[in-house]
């Protein structure tokens, strides 16, 4: 299953970010998260998957590549 | 010119409750909000007397707010919505109407449970991966900026951390600021959340914490009666608005009570002992400032916690100040029944003492069944007393680390 269904959860119950605004395009900003938001939903990320993402690859600019990120991870963890 | 300030609006999320004055008649009633808890868990904590506050901020605050607020914070952001609201400077839905408003708060730990929940990730967890958030929510300025957040407010943020004067400064220093000419319009309290259990057990290995009374919980905290063994720490938020007379005019508000004088002292004498000398000074400091004289306090609301070293110090200094006039003072300690709020502590017994110039009732020290002689003034025993021509009263508040404060008030 991909991260994208558990963002998309987390952004709604967690952020309450309105369910009709969350697109596989939409960025994190157009959903009304600001830096700090931002950096606290990654780690509520990590916290689920058990993962951890590097700074360097922490620079996604939509909710999609959030997810394929997440994805690449969990599955390089199962390795 | 000096300009006169007055508080116009109160807002409380104190253990007795959220309305003031349903607290202030419990208060006068000397009816306790203190209770036994559980602190820590089952086979590693301890019960204890303390004056908790049933809050939470439901859909008060915004969910994503509330995400990033410390509890004191949180606290602090209804207790200022409510005192706004009966300023009438604000109503739900609109914005308020001085954004310049400055914001002077009294903190002393900040967001100590979220301290501890990082601390607990770091050594319990064995992880170095706390919650990013943890730096600003751990911040004793916390509840101001979200104050001036939450109401767009542009004037001075200030907090105030001088542990258990944190409040009475911070109201002093708006009164200041304001009778000075430097803003119109203050919202000005403290706040303070740290009763969660590992705060608990440093405050409990200082030896200053009441055990429970043999009549039961609620009679624990008992200020100036010989059967007291420390204070009951507290919880809560309070704020209040101060305005210049001239915000006022362009309004139609009846004030609460007019700040006239405020004093500060420092003892430079010990951490944790108080010293009647500095006390002294903070008094008299703030009667000068009033620009009155002594003879014409009348009502004291008192410092004291109820240890057994502090309260007879505080009646010293007292007669020292007051002289002859001590034995007409009435001088009660609200402490006995709402606890020690530490950083929130000077902003409630100010709002109390506020509201028992506007009803002329002098509220009581509850629990004082057998007075110390050693505090043989008017201490008012039990039950608040009417007192129609209350006009000028003094609230003092002595912290940790020898910082004094005493405010003076005035019935409108």
């Amino acid at each position: 299953m991909s991260a994208y269904s558990y963002l998309a959860e987390v952004l709604v119950d967690k952020y309450d970010v309105d369910k009709d605004k969350i697109r596989p395009e939409a960025t994190l900003t157009d959903l009304g998260l600001d830096s700090l938001m931002v950096v606290e939903f990654l780690f509520d990320v990590e916290d689920e998957f058990n993962i951890e993402v590097p700074d360097d690859r922490a620079e996604f600019e939509t909710l999609n590549e959030a997810a394929t990120l997440i994805d690449e991870l969990i599955e390089a963890k199962g390795d | 010119m000096a300009r006169r300030v007055f508080i116009t609006g109160l807002g409380l999320i104190a253990p007795h409750g959220e309305d003031p004055v349903s607290i202030f008649d419990r208060i006068y009633q000397g009816d306790s909000a203190v209770r036994l808890v559980r602190s820590g868990t089952a086979d590693f904590g301890s019960d204890l007397p303390l004056a908790t506050v049933d809050f939470t901020p439901k859909d008060r605050i915004p969910k994503t707010q509330q995400l990033f607020m410390a509890r004191a914070s949180q606290m602090a952001v209804v207790a200022a919505e409510g005192a706004l609201q009966s300023s009438g400077l604000f109503r739900e839905g609109q914005s308020v109407e001085d954004g310049e408003m400055g914001v002077y708060m009294g903190c002393g730990l900040g967001g100590a449970e979220i301290l501890q929940e990082g601390y607990r990730t770091y050594f319990v967890r064995q992880s170095r991966r706390g919650r990013p958030s943890t730096v600003p929510m751990i911040m004793a300025s916390g509840p101001a900026s979200h104050i001036s957040m939450r109401f767009g407010l542009h004037g001075p943020t200030h907090t105030y951390s001088i542990a258990c004067a944190s409040s009475t400064v911070a109201i002093g220093e708006a009164f200041r600021a304001i009778r000075d000419g430097y803003l119109d319009t203050a919202l000005s309290g403290g706040a303070e959340a740290m009763l969660n259990d590992g705060s608990i057990a440093a405050w409990e290995r200082l030896g200053v914490l009441a055990s429970s009374h043999m009549d039961g919980p609620e009679a624990s905290s008992r200020p100036f009666d010989l059967e007291r063994t420390g204070f009951v720490l507290g919880e809560g938020a309070v704020l209040l608005v101060l305005e210049a007379e001239s915000a006022l005019r362009e309004r139609a508000v009846d004030p609460i009570a007019e700040i006239i004088g405020y004093g500060v002292s420092s003892d430079a004498f010990s951490l944790t002992e108080p010293h009647a000398a500095g006390q002294e000074a903070a008094m008299r400091s703030a009667i000068t400032d009033a620009d009155i004289e002594r003879e014409e306090v009348q009502y004291v609301n008192a410092h004291a916690t109820g240890t057994p070293s502090g309260d007879p110090i505080e009646i010293e200094a007292i007669k020292n100040v007051f002289e002859d006039h001590a034995s007409n003072l009435a001088v009660s300690s609200t402490k006995s029944v709402h606890g020690h709020l530490v950083g929130a502590s000077g902003a409630l017994e100010t709002a109390i003492t506020a509201i028992a110039l506007q009803k002329g009732r002098i509220p009581p020290t509850a629990n004082l069944t057998h007075p110390d002689p050693c505090c043989d003034l008017d201490c008012v025993p039990g039950y608040g007393r009417e007192a129609p021509e209350l006009t000028v009263a003094v609230s003092n508040s002595f912290a940790f680390g020898g910082s004094n404060a005493t405010l003076v008030l005035r019935k409108v």
